[in-house]
């Protein structure tokens, strides 16, 4: 080669480096600028969702939303609104709009079109299962005690008793608002089409088939419909995103209550205040509980660091400062090899929603193995309670020893021990007691006593037990196990003698002197003791 | 002008023409093809390194509760770090595979023989210095693989009979990985190790200046021709041409295909699979093959016939009276050595 070829040869490739050293300092400030929020990531707006995009997003629209999905991964990845909107022909929630079958109503069996495996594993979960809600206590004080529902049928209107000034409109009361307002839009609603006679049209009704599609025809010339053909939502039951909601296509639960729409936000479901929507309150406080323990005090320290934009989380390898709800019941981290769960029952070891706590052993399906027998016990369980706090221990294990993990879980498993023997079980049977000899009736709430129990457990039983799950001294004991004794000395033994007590009034002998015997029998334990028998609710 | 440069020249009384007639050395016309003047490029891109890795240590904490973050930090909130850590890895793997090559190209040309023994031994200990760089370099980053590897490395030593014991303290600082063991990495990868691999360049190529390149001869060139040409400018330009596509290079890989981290460093948790870099693929293989003194000592005995090869050689065509003896043999390492690393990069363990 001869030199002044060899001269230009370098004035090009010094041209080329210099070039290549400008594309090192645009990749540098498009990285900034998206660190600081000032630009988002490229959007590829698929076509079929072009004219959704165009109308949605004008102003007198619903541009919000199309903002939200701008931002949104899905975006990003040019998955458009029709991907998941869409109806297949014959479902019965589909109608036709501007040239595509899509549905109002996205649920998890349309989010299983490309997350198959979050789909199976949430379905399995105890979240899915949280609709089951709809036939337990809880929802008796939301439709009955603190609204209305008829005995019979589907009836949950009253009259109005006055008029109220300004809203002539107001000519009936819906028994049923507290619970769509309430328990329903944290546990799901049985999502109902409008019936043409105002009844309501649900899953019971459809009997859809494993495809998600009605199999009683019967019953669909009953739904109302818009003039476009879009069929009409029954009121109550949507707009809901309850975790686990009742669906139209049989699936349970609604990926969006965690994964807000339409941003569907990583970085949001990583953070506690996600969870927060329903796990706080006076009966289970896991957000407030988790704000008192130094996990909680060490995210609110050290948010800023944990990458929590970051595509992959996982624990050890993407941040360490501290755990969230989500780091510690569902997402991945380096000793599992990242596995994200969707059933955040996986390394649950306790539940500590009943009356009295119980190991979670669970069968094939995910549900709590009762059985008592141990033999039969063993044959129903397909993943012991062992092996879950095996799951929760790795994730501990990123930031403690196995020593002190071990001595956190042996005060934890003391405390539940503690509070099922001393306090749940005996009041358990005072009140099965009451039943058994028919001193209660069969109405739930409508005595004392009863509301005193399900204090004592539902409430503060509760927050005990979570308080000492998730290191916060103050929940476990002063407004967990502090209350708690104190509503069972100083309510619910004193309201069953005097139950009793009146039981023996009225020459109901026998029955009085088998619930006392039963008091008598817990008070007179080792760990009752302590109190002059006088005094022990006397 | 006139005025400074005499006023250079009073206080530096050497003139440009003697500076010229220093650096200007004859050139073997050889050198002019591609292929066989690629001898600087692990000098060029030993320079790389060093600048980077100044760079990278304006940021990096030798510490096992910082190291972590540290080099988190340098890849995702440093303006450049990304680029600059990724560049200095990419060297780091272009400049050892660079002097492999260029060790291939010395002994197939059989350029180590007399009166270039020593400048060989030069270039072996140039060869061990940089993969011990290459070593501490990844152990510094105190991923699972930097404490895991330096456990195995550790380990390794440990079964070498009576100094085994004393290797391995002199590695992890210690009986075992201690807080002390990164910052020694450190030291030894950033100032003792480069101080050294300096030190050796410098002798390497004064050998080199003293003996001259060796020269090649191709069928077609001229015999009658000159068989020379100037250092300045022509083979400096080709140098710098060399230069520059690795700079791209290292630019586009950088770009294209930054520096990762894996999990941080977790005693607790021995990884499943545990590999080195591929630089160590081969030695880790063959020391899978056999127990564990016995891979040691012999892969210990390869390194010392690699070591004092051109007295071998000599030895070899004396006895054999076949001057090609040592190519051949050649052959076969190099089949073993590709061989090793290839099985060792497809298979878990």
């Amino acid at each position: 080669m001869k030199l002044q070829t060899k001269r230009t040869v370098i004035g090009l490739l010094g041209i080329l480096f210099l070039l290549s050293l400008v594309l090192v300092q645009a990749m540098e400030v498009v990285r900034r600028r998206q660190e600081a929020g000032l630009s988002t990531a490229h959007v590829a707006i698929p076509a079929a969702s072009k004219t959704c995009i165009e109308c949605h997003g004008q102003a007198a629209q619903s541009p919000g939303i199309v903002d939200h999905w701008m931002g949104s991964t899905h975006a990003e990845k040019g998955i458009g609104c029709v991907q998941c909107h869409l109806a297949k022909k014959g479902d019965v929630d589909g109608f036709d709009h501007y040239g595509s079958h899509i549905a109002t109503i996205v649920t998890p069996k349309d989010c299983s079109r490309c997350h198959d495996r979050e789909y199976q594993e949430f379905e399995h979960s105890h979240h899915a299962k949280a609709g089951n809600i709809l036939a337990s206590l809880d929802n008796f004080l939301a439709e009955k005690v603190e609204g209305f529902r008829a005995e019979e049928g589907d009836h949950h209107f009253f009259n109005p008793h006055s008029p109220t000034p300004g809203r002539p409109d107001i000519t009936e009361v819906n028994g049923m608002s507290s619970a769509f307002v309430g328990c329903q839009q944290c546990h799901g609603s049985k999502v109902a089409l409008l019936g043409k006679d105002g009844s309501r049209i649900t899953v019971d009704e459809l009997q859809p088939d494993e495809n998600g599609q009605p199999t009683n025809s019967a019953i669909l010339d009953q739904i109302v419909k818009n003039d476009d053909g879009r069929p009409k939502f029954h009121p109550g039951s949507w707009p809901n995103t309850g975790i686990g909601r009742l669906n139209l296509d049989g699936s349970l639960g609604s990926c969006s209550a965690c994964h807000s729409r339409h941003d569907f936000s990583p970085r949001r479901a990583r953070q506690p205040e996600n969870c927060g929507k329903c796990h706080l309150g006076p009966d289970h406080p896991q957000k407030e509980i988790y704000e008192e323990s130094k996990h909680g005090v060490a995210f609110r320290d050290l948010k800023d660091h944990m990458n929590l934009d970051s595509k992959s989380w996982v624990l050890g390898k993407d941040y360490t400062q501290a755990p969230t709800c989500a780091t510690c019941h569902m997402s991945g981290n380096s000793r599992n090899k990242g596995r994200v769960t969707h059933d955040p029952g996986e390394r649950l070891s306790w539940t500590n929603r009943p009356p009295v706590s119980a190991v979670m052993d669970t069968d094939a399906d995910g549900k709590l193995v009762k059985e008592t027998d141990p033999d039969k016990r063993r044959a129903l369980v397909a993943h012991t309670a062992e092996e879950k706090r095996s799951e929760m221990k790795q994730v501990c294990a990123h930031c403690h020893t196995p020593d002190y993990i071990n001595a956190f879980y042996k005060q934890y498993d003391d405390f539940v021990v503690l509070y099922n023997e001393k306090f749940a079980k005996p009041g358990q049977a005072i009140m099965a007691e009451l039943s058994k000899q028919e001193l209660l009736t069969k109405v739930q709430f409508d005595e004392e006593i009863e509301w005193t129990w399900f204090y004592l457990w539902h409430h503060e039983g509760r927050r005990a037990r979570h308080g000492a799950s998730m290191m916060a001294p103050d929940y476990a004991h002063w407004h967990g196990m502090y209350e708690v004794a104190e509503r069972f000395y100083m309510e619910l033994i004193p309201q069953a003698r005097e139950i009793a007590a009146h039981a023996a009034e009225e020459g109901q002998q026998e029955q009085a002197d088998a619930v006392i015997k039963v008091i008598e029998d817990i008070l007179a334990r080792p760990e009752h003791d302590w109190m002059p028998k006088k005094a022990a609710g006397d | 002008m006139s005025r400074i440069a005499d006023w250079f020249q009073e206080r530096l009384p050497v003139s440009g023409v003697q500076l010229a007639e220093l650096t200007n050395e004859p050139v073997p016309n050889h050198l002019r093809r591609w292929w066989w003047c690629l001898g600087g490029t692990p000098a060029y891109l030993f320079v790389v390194q060093i600048v980077t890795g100044i760079l990278l240590a304006f940021y990096y904490q030798a510490a096992p509760e910082t190291a972590y973050q540290s080099v988190q930090r340098i890849t995702e909130e440093i303006s450049f770090g990304w680029y600059l850590r990724s560049v200095h890895k990419w060297a780091a793997t272009l400049m050892i595979a660079a002097i492999i090559l260029h060790q291939m190209r010395v002994y197939f040309t059989a350029a180590y023989r007399k009166p270039r023994e020593i400048n060989w031994m030069v270039g072996m200990c140039l060869l061990l210095t940089t993969l011990v760089i290459g070593f501490t370099g990844y152990s510094l980053v105190f991923e699972q693989l930097s404490y895991w590897g330096a456990t195995v490395a550790a380990n390794i030593c440990d079964t070498v009979p009576y100094v085994g014991v004393y290797a391995k303290q002199l590695l992890l600082a210690g009986e075992t990985y201690n807080e002390n063991t990164v910052s020694r990495f450190y030291i030894l990868h950033a100032a003792v190790l480069p101080a050294t691999l300096i030190m050796l360049l410098v002798i390497h190529i004064g050998i080199l200046r003293l003996q001259g390149v060796t020269e090649l001869h191709f069928e077609d060139e001229p015999e009658d021709g000159p068989q020379h040409f100037d250092f300045f400018p022509d083979h400096l330009y080709t140098e710098v041409i060399a230069g520059l596509v690795l700079m791209i290079l290292l630019s586009v890989l950088a770009t294209l295909f930054p520096a990762t981290m894996g999990p941080q460093a977790d005693p607790l948790t021995t990884p499943e699979i545990i590999k080195p870099e591929w630089f160590f693929y081969a030695t880790f293989r063959w020391l899978k093959l056999f127990s564990g003194t016995v891979a040691v000592l012999s892969m210990g005995f390869i390194v010392f016939i690699m070591f004092v090869w051109p007295f071998i050689d000599a030895w070899l065509v004396r006895v054999t009276r076949n001057e090609d003896v040592s190519f051949w043999i050649g052959i076969v390492g190099v089949f073993l050595l590709v061989g090793l690393t290839t099985w060792e990069a497809l298979v878990a363990h």
